[in-house]
């Protein structure tokens, strides 16, 4: 009887804990944080510093109608004045010209 | 002497049984019913792959957030509580801009508050796959929220973290950003090249190098004829605490007026307004609990055709 019990408790507790555990892994979450239902629960890494910025550090983008000049793509003023000929990325072509915001607002 | 001792076990074993099984009904409840309302309402059939559509703050306080946004843009916000998540959709005249996730910091814990980025997206693992497959790395595997629909979080090979998203409700329509909304994304990174590369790859955008004054490489990447982002070399000097991240802005009438306000509600003003290319002014400020984003004016003739 005593072993039959023993059996019985020992059978309940490891399924409570299988079923605690399939709960934790379904909460889920990246960064150790306790993200249970939502799985951007984390932070980057610390400390931005934004010195340096300033005129001539565009972020932005030209106004629609900006005049590319014909070139496929302008390499010119690289820090490190070493104009790379081949990008690691497909330029645009020439012929296309400089995309811009939409100019629709809602509703019109 | 054994009766007392199996009377004991007999309690403690139930004790420990009842515990567990809380644990565990209250995780997989939590998990199961976290639902995020659509992103459009009502739901449209328009899909615009690689358009930023979304923006989730993480902070470390919730409340503070919802009072700093709310005064600097009028935005209002529906909260969201279900088991440990506590979550509040941004609201501007009813349209949903951007959600706002409570996530406690340890104690003496060093890390930053930030938005993060969602990119539209046809397929969820067909992204994953190939950001594997181009050097980003997984962060949130792909997951599927009731209504809002299927997002994975990853980092760029550069270590810009950013997230997908397949909405259930289709994409919002491509106008122009109101006052208050956002309206552009940077990446601020230390190899635009490279990066210009891994968003092509990823999400078929059209790039155009811009010619810079500073001598840094500024990146636009398109899709459907509309701009959609830019990567930035990260500014020389102090490189040590610049890592690689997306920077959102939001669209304002005055960046000189809304600094102000951002001082006067507890933030910050990391970047004084400067002149930009189009003409407006651009400045960087963060949230009272660090969280930067942009400020970027933007005039509706701006994106009228001047072409020359």
């Amino acid at each position: 009887m005593k072993i039959l019990m023993n059996r019985r408790s020992r059978r309940a507790l490891i399924l409570a804990w299988l079923a605690a555990l399939a709960g934790c892994v379904a909460g889920g979450g990246y960064g150790g944080g306790a993200s249970v239902g939502y799985d951007v629960g984390f932070y980057e890494p610390y400390g931005y510093d934004y010195g340096g910025w300033g005129p001539g550090y565009g972020v932005g983008l030209p106004r629609r109608g900006y005049d590319r000049g014909g070139r496929p793509d302008d390499r010119a003023g690289r820090a490190d004045g070493h104009a790379a000929p081949h990008p690691a990325y497909r330029p645009a072509s020439a012929s296309r010209p400089m995309p811009s915001l939409p100019s629709r607002s809602r509703g019109r | 002497m054994n009766g007392r001792h199996r009377g004991k076990d007999g309690v403690l074993v139930r004790l420990s049984l009842g515990a567990l099984l809380s644990v565990a009904l209250v995780a997989v409840a939590a998990a199961a019913s976290f639902v995020l309302p659509p992103l459009v309402q009502p739901a449209s059939s328009e899909r615009h792959a690689g358009k930023v559509i979304w923006a989730d703050l993480v902070t470390p306080d919730l409340a503070a957030a919802k009072r700093f946004y709310g005064a600097l843009f009028g935005w209002s916000f529906n909260d969201i509580h279900t088991g440990a998540s506590d979550y509040s959709v941004a609201l501007l005249d009813g349209r949903p801009v951007g959600g706002l996730y409570q996530h406690t910091l340890r104690s003496g814990e060093q890390r930053q508050p930030a938005w993060l980025t969602f990119i539209s997206v046809r397929d969820v693992a067909d992204a994953e796959h190939s950001i594997l497959a181009h050097g980003g790395k997984l962060l949130a595997p792909p997951r599927l929220y009731a209504e809002r629909g299927r997002q994975a979080v990853f980092a760029d090979p550069q270590g810009a973290v950013f997230a997908v998203l397949q909405s259930s409700s289709g994409d919002p329509e491509d106008v122009l950003a109101a006052p208050g909304e956002w309206i552009w994304s940077s990446v601020l990174t230390r190899d635009p090249d490279q990066d210009a590369a891994f968003y092509q790859n990823v999400f078929g955008y059209e790039v155009f190098e811009m010619p810079g004054e500073d001598g840094a490489m500024h990146i636009v990447l398109s899709s459907e004829d509309v701009a959609r982002a830019s990567l930035n070399t990260l500014p020389a000097g102090g490189a040590a605490k610049r890592h690689p991240h997306w920077l959102n802005f939001v669209r304002v009438t005055s960046a000189t007026d809304t600094i102000t306000r951002v001082a006067s509600l507890g933030g910050r003003v990391l970047v004084q307004p400067f002149r930009d290319r189009h003409g407006g002014l651009v400045a960087v400020v963060a949230d009272p609990a660090g969280a930067p984003f942009g400020l970027l004016e933007w005039t509706d003739a701006d994106s009228k055709d001047t072409a020359k």
